[in-house]
C-alpha cells in the first residue's frame, strides 16, 4: 500500500484556506497517510526497542495494527466521520499485534466513542475525542507505566484541551506534532530502562509518527521513504509496488480470466469478485467479462465465476516469487542510493562516501548528514555530490571522499557549489581518516573550526587495506604479481604477500602498531565474521598490549581495512 | 529451585518467582485484575498473600511452569494481549534468575467491563 503526494478535494486545500472541519472521507485520507508515514518509519522505530522478546518489533505491531484499519475503512462507504472512526476503531482491534497495537487499538476506540455519530469532526470535537482515547487506554491497564505511548497520547491530549489558537485544524494538528516530540524526548527521564539503553520510547515514537503522517498530508508534503530519500515530485506506483502490497498483505495469487455467457451480471460480479480479494479489475458486458483479482485463495474466484458462465483463458499467478525479485531489486536499488539523515536545518552537515552497508551504519550513527555510496571502483559523480547537497537544509556542508579517486569528484563539486550554499571538501583519502575526522565533528561549531578539527584528526590515523594486484606492478620499490594479496598503507602501495595474514602483519608493522592503542578492522563483503574473528585473535596475540575493535565494513574488493590510533 | 556454588547454595523458592511474575503482570497491558484459579481458592489466597493471587508457579528440577489467571480488559484483543503477559514475564523471570522458563500458561479468567462501547 504506497501512498504517493496526497492531496484531495475532502480536505480543505492547504495553504491559505483554513481546515475547519473533517469529514469521513478526510478521516480516511489522513489514516492512509499515517499508515503510509508510519511504513516508511518501521524500521526506525523497530531500532528503539528495548526489550530482547519476540514479537518486540514496535513498528512493526504498530504498521500491522494500522494495516487492519485502513483495510476496514477502506470497506466502508460511510460519510460520517463518526462511522469512519469506528471502522477505524474495529479494525485495529482486530489486527492489534504486540503490546503498542493493543494500545493503539484502546486509543483508537475511545477516539471513537466520543466522535460517536458525528458527521465532520472540528477543533472542538477534537480535544475531547483525544481524551477519551487516552483515558481508554488508561483503563487497561493495572500500573499504568510512564515514560510510554500511553505518557504522549496523554499529553498530547491534554495539550488539545489546553490549546488556544484558532480552529484551523492543520495548525492545531501542528502543535499538537510539536507537543508530541517534546513529550516523546522526555520519554527517557521517566522511564529508566529507556535512559540505559539511549533510546526514546518506541511506541510513543509510534504515535507520533502516525499524527505526523496526518500532518505531512495536510500540508501536501510527501509520505513515503522513496520520496523523501529520493526528493521525487510525485512518486508513481509502480505495478510492481501494487502487487507487493498485496502480497505482503498475503493476497498472493493473481488470477485472470474470462467469462462467457449469455446474460451476466457485471455489476454484481465486479462486487462479488472485488470482495474476495484485491487489486480487483472487471470489465466486460453481458455476454463476455474480463476478470483479475489478486486473491489468498485462488479455487474461491473459480468456483464462483464457473457459476456464472463458461471459463476461458484462466490463470493463476503466485506473486511470492515476483514479490522476492521486487524485494531484492528494491533493496539494491536503496544500496546503490543516496541517503539523506536528519540534519538540523542552519547547522554544519556532513556528506562522507562509503563503499558498503556496514561502513555506511558506522557513519550513520557518527551522525553524518547524507550518504553517498561508492569508493574505489565505482567513484560517485560530482553530479551525486551536488544533488545530496542540495536537499540538506543547511548552508554549511562539509564532504568527506574517504578515497584517494574521490577527492576530485568531491572538489569539483565544492567548485559548483549552488548558490547560497558553502562546501569544504576535507580531503580524507580512506575509510578510517574519514571515521577520525567525522568523529572530530561537531555540528555546533563553525565550518573553518570543523575542517581544522577533522583534518587534524584525520591526520593522526593510520590506514592499511589488503586487497589483491589487479596486473603486475612494480611501485615504492614492491615488485607485484597479478592476483597476490597487496596493502596499502595511507593509499600506497606498501607490501605484498602470499597469504592475508603475511599482508597484514607487514601493514601493521609499517603502521606502528606498538606504539597505537587502538586497532580497528572492517571486514569486507567476500569475508566472514568467523574468519575476521579469527584474524583479530592473531593480532590480540602478537599485539597484547593493543585493544582490537572488529566492525563488518561490508565493502568490496578489500578483503580488511586496518586502522590504528 | 537451587544452585550449588563453591560457597554454598542458593536456593529460589516459587513464591520469589510467583512475586516477580505478578509484578511484570500487573504492568502488562491489557490485564486488569488477577483471578483465583477456584472460586473456592478465594478466601485461601484473601488470607493468603494478595501479591501472588492469580500466580501459580510450579518447579520441577530446572523445569519452571507459570500459571497466570488473569483478567482481561473488555475490548481489547485478547490473544495479543496474552502474547505480551507470556513474553513480558519470560523475560523478567530469566533476566532476574538468568534460568529457562519451561512454559507460561495465561488463563483468562474473565473480562472486566470498564467501556461501554458504541
Amino acid at each position: 500500500m504506497t501512498e504517493t503526494q496526497v492531496r484531495d478535494p475532502s480536505l480543505s486545500s492547504p495553504g491559505p484556506g483554513r481546515l475547519l472541519a473533517i469529514n469521513g472521507q478526510g478521516l480516511k485520507q489522513l489514516i492512509k497517510a499515517s499508515l503510509a508515514w508510519l511504513k516508511s518509519n518501521q524500521q526506525a522505530i523497530n531500532a528503539l526497542n528495548v526489550f530482547p522478546v519476540p514479537d518486540g518489533d514496535t513498528g512493526t505491531n504498530m504498521l500491522l495494527t494500522m494495516e487492519s484499519a485502513w483495510a476496514e475503512v477502506d470497506k466502508t462507504p460511510a460519510d460520517r466521520v463518526g462511522q469512519v472512526a469506528r471502522a477505524i476503531a474495529h479494525g485495529a482491534l482486530m489486527g492489534a499485534r504486540g503490546n503498542s497495537g493493543v494500545i493503539l487499538s484502546q486509543l483508537w476506540r475511545g477516539f471513537a466513542r466520543s466522535l460517536d455519530d458525528k458527521e465532520t469532526l472540528t477543533a472542538a470535537d477534537l480535544a475531547p475525542a483525544l481524551q477519551e482515547g487516552s483515558q481508554t487506554a488508561y483503563k487497561g491497564v493495572i500500573k499504568p507505566v510512564e515514560g510510554t505511548i500511553l505518557t504522549v497520547a496523554r499529553e498530547v491530549a491534554e495539550a488539545c484541551a489546553d490549546d488556544t489558537g484558532d480552529d484551523d485544524l492543520a495548525a492545531i494538528l501542528e502543535r499538537l506534532v510539536a507537543r508530541g516530540r517534546e513529550s516523546v524526548a522526555r520519554t527517557p527521564t521517566l522511564l529508566p530502562i529507556l535512559k540505559q539503553a539511549g533510546v526514546v520510547d518506541s511506541g510513543g515514537q509510534g504515535y507520533l509518527v502516525i499524527l505526523e503522517g496526518m500532518l505531512r498530508h495536510l500540508c501536501g508534503e510527501p509520505v513515503t521513504v522513496g520520496a523523501i530519500a529520493a526528493a521525487m515530485p510525485a512518486v508513481e506506483i509502480s505495478e510492481a509496488e501494487i502487487d507487493a502490497g498485496d502480497v505482503s498483505l498475503g493476497y498472493a495469487y493473481d488470477v485472470q480470466c474470462l467469462v462467457v455467457g449469455e446474460d451476466l451480471d457485471v455489476d454484481r460480479m465486479c462486487a462479488d469478485i472485488s470482495a474476495m480479494g484485491r487489486s480487483a479489475l472487471i470489465v466486460g458486458d453481458a455476454k463476455t467479462v474480463k476478470v483479475h483479482v489478486h486473491v489468498r485463495d485462488y479455487m474461491a474466484v473459480f468456483d464462483y465465476v464457473h457459476q456464472c458462465g463458461r471459463v476461458r483463458e484462466a490463470s493463476t499467478e503466485d506473486m511470492a516469487a515476483q514479490y522476492q525479485d521486487y524485494v531484492a531489486a528494491r533493496s539494491q536499488r536503496e544500496a546503490s542510493a543516496e541517503r539523506i539523515f536528519q540534519v538540523q536545518p542552519g547547522q554544519v552537515a556532513t556528506v562522507a562516501v562509503a563503499p558498503g552497508e556496514g561502513l555506511s551504519r558506522v557513519f550513520q550513527s557518527l551522525g553524518v548528514g547524507a550518504i553517498v555510496p561508492g569508493g574505489q571502483t565505482m567513484n560517485p559523480s560530482t553530479e551525486q555530490f551536488l544533488k545530496v547537497v542540495e536537499q540538506l537544509p543547511t548552508d554549511k556542508v562539509l564532504i568527506l571522499p574517504n578515497n584517494g579517486n574521490v577527492v576530485l569528484a568531491a572538489q569539483q563539486a565544492a567548485d559548483l557549489a549552488p548558490a547560497g550554499k558553502h562546501i569544504v571538501v576535507v580531503p580524507t583519502k580512506t575509510v578510517p581518516q574519514g571515521i577520525a575526522a567525522q568523529l572530530a565533528f561537531n555540528a555546533q561549531s563553525t565550518l573553518e573550526a570543523n575542517v581544522a578539527a577533522m583534518e587534524h584528526a584525520a591526520h593522526h590515523i593510520q590506514t592499511g587495506e589488503v586487497t589483491t594486484a589487479t596486473r603486475d606492478v612494480e611501485m615504492n620499490g614492491v615488485q607485484v604479481k597479478q592476483g597476490r594479496f597487496i596493502g596499502l598503507l595511507n593509499d600506497m602501495l606498501s607490501t605484498s604477500g602470499d597469504s592475508i595474514e603475511d599482508v597484514v602483519w607487514g601493514l601493521l608493522e609499517q603502521m606502528g602498531t606498538a606504539d597505537r592503542e587502538i586497532i580497528t578492522l572492517y571486514y569486507g563483503n567476500g569475508v566472514q565474521r568467523a574468519e575476521a574473528e579469527a584474524l583479530a585473535q592473531a593480532i590480540r596475540e602478537r599485539y597484547p598490549s593493543q585493544e582490537i575493535e572488529i566492525v563488518e565494513g561490508g565493502q568490496p574488493h578489500y578483503f580488511y581495512i586496518l586502522s590504528t590510533e | 529451585m537451587s544452585e550449588e556454588t563453591q560457597l554454598g547454595k542458593i536456593e529460589i523458592s516459587p513464591t520469589a518467582i510467583a512475586t516477580i511474575t505478578a509484578q511484570a503482570v500487573l504492568q502488562s497491558y491489557g490485564v486488569v485484575g488477577m483471578a483465583p484459579k477456584h472460586l473456592g481458592d478465594e478466601l485461601m489466597t484473601a488470607l493468603g498473600d494478595a501479591a501472588h493471587r492469580g500466580v501459580q508457579v510450579r518447579v520441577d528440577g530446572d523445569h519452571i511452569q507459570i500459571d497466570l489467571y488473569v483478567v482481561v480488559e473488555y475490548g481489547t484483543r485478547i490473544s495479543s494481549v496474552a502474547h505480551s503477559i507470556m513474553n513480558v514475564v519470560r523475560y523478567n523471570v530469566e533476566r532476574a534468575l538468568g534460568v529457562q522458563v519451561a512454559q507460561v500458561n495465561v488463563h483468562v479468567q474473565g473480562l472486566h467491563v470498564s467501556n461501554s462501547d458504541v
